[in-house]
């Protein structure tokens, strides 16, 4: 939908952050989920339309062994997950994309899987990569156990007890996914023959759903194992204490190029998610109601962040000036009037001189938390039509095309790209497992197989090209002489419309973090308790605290 | 044996194979867009680039191009590259926009100039008709007409091409999202080249994936 149209605050622009603010890795990668987050609109949608749930089938014996299907009934259409769970012995357990076998598979199914299906299903869904699915299954994921927590868990419960909360919370789930495959891959129905359903439009939709019910079969299947080993004393779960099981997801280098790739698409969650942030700055007063409920989710917050661990140097520093900035939050809350003159804005702007990154972005998710009505209908701008970036206007005048990179580009002049750490990297796909990886530069072998992922380098050596070029005055003049630059020059003119489009930081610097671009994306997701294992490679947490597909809907006949 | 390669996989291992074989990112982008829509249309658009893109393969890129600004744009190699001839005019849409007919002369695989150039019609929300021999094909914003002579939509070569804006009001067929039906061969030839792109592994590369913890835990 064109957004612009339906602005209620065409005012807001005014307090939007700019790009130069906004598009840089450490801010980035300081991000947490937001209200417009992918899994959060999916969630309202399927409550909103009142969607039906059932699980269709239980078929796992008593050693946690089988198949099983979750269908979620919409007005127009159904989806299963159809789920096999597997006998994985504990040296095969890993969370590398280059695993060959997992505790749990699944395939999210377009409608409801006769046994035909299922059958076809189970040759191939837990070959994962080396298996074939087809345009019925619009998505392709595994699930490995936190094994720790698991037995605890299935030890608990199987005495008849609740496991222990300090454990629960400390894990936060009872299995983690590593990768979660959509739109066209190893065979699933294309993006573009989803693309027209409302329910799955926006981005990653189908691919959250499947994660929302593996989460539940998860929970399930613990429950169902503890049962079969304690008999009559075993227990369930408290539905209190099972909210607090999410799903996790292991990520690394593979998910990173997504935003580079996908320019237009980049542009629209951050036009979306500022567009959110500028409305509420925008506000010219806080009604009381606002105001409480900003505060109930401040000490939300609070609580998670508690919660929220890691061992990764980077990260432990990170969550300590957060913790440090929700206590000057709060003192502003406890100090300063909120019924003062556009009083959300007064409060970014002090967050801005006085918070980190961390509380800064932290801030922005608050904000917006209390106006649903005003920034909700944003989340349906943030699908994108990829093609609209890929056209280049070839009668461009190379000196509009110039004038673009001098005002827009600054970030990528300004870079010495001669110097060792301003090219220490460089993006390639692996031949071993066809996954995205960054090496160093001078140090190893392959360079030659750089993917064009160096955004700003390549705009600076494209500007370079132009300031000498000596030809014709049009774009297409241009390149159909130098070719080289045509994957830039359709960047940089894409930029002159969707401004959010780039990340303003050179992607090829030594000291580039890719977990910076991993928990932008996550958090677009609405991952949360981000745990940096390595600075390319996380541990995240899903859909904690969301209800579960039982107590969201109401059951299928 | 028939495989079924989604509209995705087509763009991707064609837009990989044709950096193989030596275009740059960005025409490589332009070959995996037209492979994809032909597939979408049941054209056999992946086996044609495919047999393009092995005849392209190690040559030099300036043989290809079009030479001057005369019309009929003709290659100092003898045949127009569809890729490379097809982005050009694209580029120059804007010009098809205000009447101009664009006309070439020796040129291979018609068929993929008229889906690289058919990209352009869906931003200007306006059709493009490329002609050859007994063939007139036409790229509309979101459809596909093809009329004339079906034999000759396959030449590997003609001698003349033109191109131009065309009759919005034709009658035109809708693109499939469904996985388009290939002989595994090709398929696998296509991968053979894509994989040509991929770096091959080291211990630096596999150590600096994951985060080489255990995930028993």
């Amino acid at each position: 939908m064109d957004c612009a149209d339906k602005n209620p605050m065409p005012d807001a622009s005014n307090f939007r952050r700019p790009p130069e603010v906004v598009m840089r890795l450490a801010r980035m990668g300081s991000f947490h989920q937001t209200r417009l987050s992918f899994m959060r609109s999916l969630l309202r949608r399927l409550k909103n339309e009142d969607w039906k749930f059932k699980r269709n089938l239980w078929a796992i014996d008593e050693r946690g062994f089988g198949r099983a299907v979750y269908t979620v009934y919409g007005p127009e259409r159904n989806y299963s997950l159809v789920a096999f769970s597997h006998d994985l012995p504990d040296h095969m357990r890993s969370d590398r994309v280059i695993a060959t076998a997992w505790d749990a598979t699944f395939a999210l199914f377009d409608g409801i899987p006769c046994e035909a299906d299922l059958d076809r299903l189970k040759q191939n869904v837990p070959k994962q990569e080396a298996g074939r699915i087809s345009d019925s299954e619009l998505s392709l994921s595994r699930a490995n156990r936190s094994v720790r927590l698991w037995q605890h868990v299935v030890e608990c419960l199987a005495a008849g007890k609740q496991p222990d909360r300090e454990q629960v919370e400390a894990v936060g789930y009872l299995v983690r996914t590593t990768a979660v495959y959509g739109s066209g891959k190893f065979g699933a129905a294309d993006r573009l023959s989803i693309a027209d359903r409302p329910e799955v439009s926006a981005p990653f939709q189908a691919e959250l759903l499947s994660v929302w019910l593996t989460r539940a079969f998860s929970l399930d299947l613990v429950e169902h194992i503890a049962a079969a080993q304690g008999g009559e004393q075993a227990v369930a779960i408290d539905p209190e204490l099972r909210c607090r099981f999410g799903v996790g997801n292991s990520t690394g280098l593979g998910m990173a190029p997504f935003l580079i790739n996908h320019p237009a698409l980049l542009n629209n969650w951050m036009m979306a998610r500022e567009e959110a942030l500028a409305r509420v700055r925008a506000l010219p007063q806080a009604e009381a109601p606002a105001i409480t409920d900003f505060k109930q989710h401040f000490e939300r917050a609070r609580f998670n962040v508690a919660q929220w661990h890691s061992e990764h140097p980077i990260q432990i520093e990170k969550l300590a000036t957060l913790r440090a900035d929700l206590e000057l939050m709060s003192s502003y809350i406890a100090d300063k009037s909120l019924s003062a003159d556009h009083p959300w804005d007064r409060f970014y702007r002090w967050a801005e001189a006085n918070l980190s990154l961390e509380g800064q972005e932290q801030m922005v998710s608050l904000l917006i938390e209390p106006y649903g009505e005003l920034v909700d209908e944003l989340t349906q701008c943030m699908d994108a039509d990829e093609h609209l970036a890929f056209f280049i206007d070839g009668a461009m005048p190379l000196a509009r095309l110039r004038e673009i990179i001098e005002t827009q580009c600054q970030w990528a002049l300004q870079v010495d790209y001669e110097q060792p750490e301003n090219r220490a990297r460089f993006w390639y796909t692996s031949a071993e497992k066809l996954e995205p990886r960054v090496g160093e530069r001078f140090d190893e072998p392959g360079a030659e197989y750089e993917l064009p992922l160096a955004v700003g380098c390549d705009i600076k050596q494209m500007h370079t090209a132009l300031m000498v070029w000596e030809g014709g005055q049009t774009t297409a003049e241009f390149l159909l002489v130098r070719p080289e630059h045509r994957h830039t020059a359709r960047r940089v003119q894409n930029l002159a419309v969707r401004p959010y489009a780039e990340i303003q930081d050179n992607l090829i610097a030594a000291d580039m973090l890719p977990i910076d671009i991993l928990r932008c994306k996550l958090s677009f997701f609405g991952a949360t308790k981000f745990d940096p294992r390595s600075d390319r490679w996380v541990r995240i947490c899903m859909y904690q605290d969301a209800p579960f597909p039982h107590e969201l809907l109401a059951a299928a006949p | 044996m028939s495989y079924h390669l989604t509209l995705a996989e087509t763009e991707t291992s064609l837009r990989k194979a044709a950096r193989a074989c030596g275009l740059d990112w960005g025409l490589a982008e332009e070959a995996g867009k037209a492979a994809r829509w032909l597939a979408a249309f049941n054209l056999p658009g992946p086996e044609t680039m495919l047999a393009h893109l092995q005849q392209l393969a190690g040559k030099d890129y300036r043989a290809f191009i079009p030479q001057g600004s005369a019309q009929p744009w003709h290659a100092s190699g003898g045949l127009l590259c569809p890729i490379i001839t097809g982005a050009a005019l694209a580029d120059r849409s804007a010009q098809m926009l205000d009447g101009k007919v664009f006309t070439l002369g020796p040129t291979a695989y018609p068929l993929l100039l008229a889906a690289t150039v058919g990209q352009a019609a869906r931003c200007h929300q306006t059709v493009f008709t490329t002609a050859w021999a007994g063939v007139r094909v036409s790229c509309f914003e979101n459809g596909l007409s093809i009329e004339g002579n079906h034999d000759d939509l396959l030449l590997t070569r003609v001698d003349a091409v033109s191109c131009q804006q065309g009759d919005l009001s034709s009658p035109q067929q809708l693109p499939s999202t469904l996985a388009y039906a290939i002989d595994e061969e090709i398929v696998k030839h296509i991968n053979e080249l894509a994989f040509k792109i991929y770096a091959p592994a080291t211990e630096a590369s596999r150590a600096g994936a994951g985060a080489g913890l255990t995930d028993n835990d």
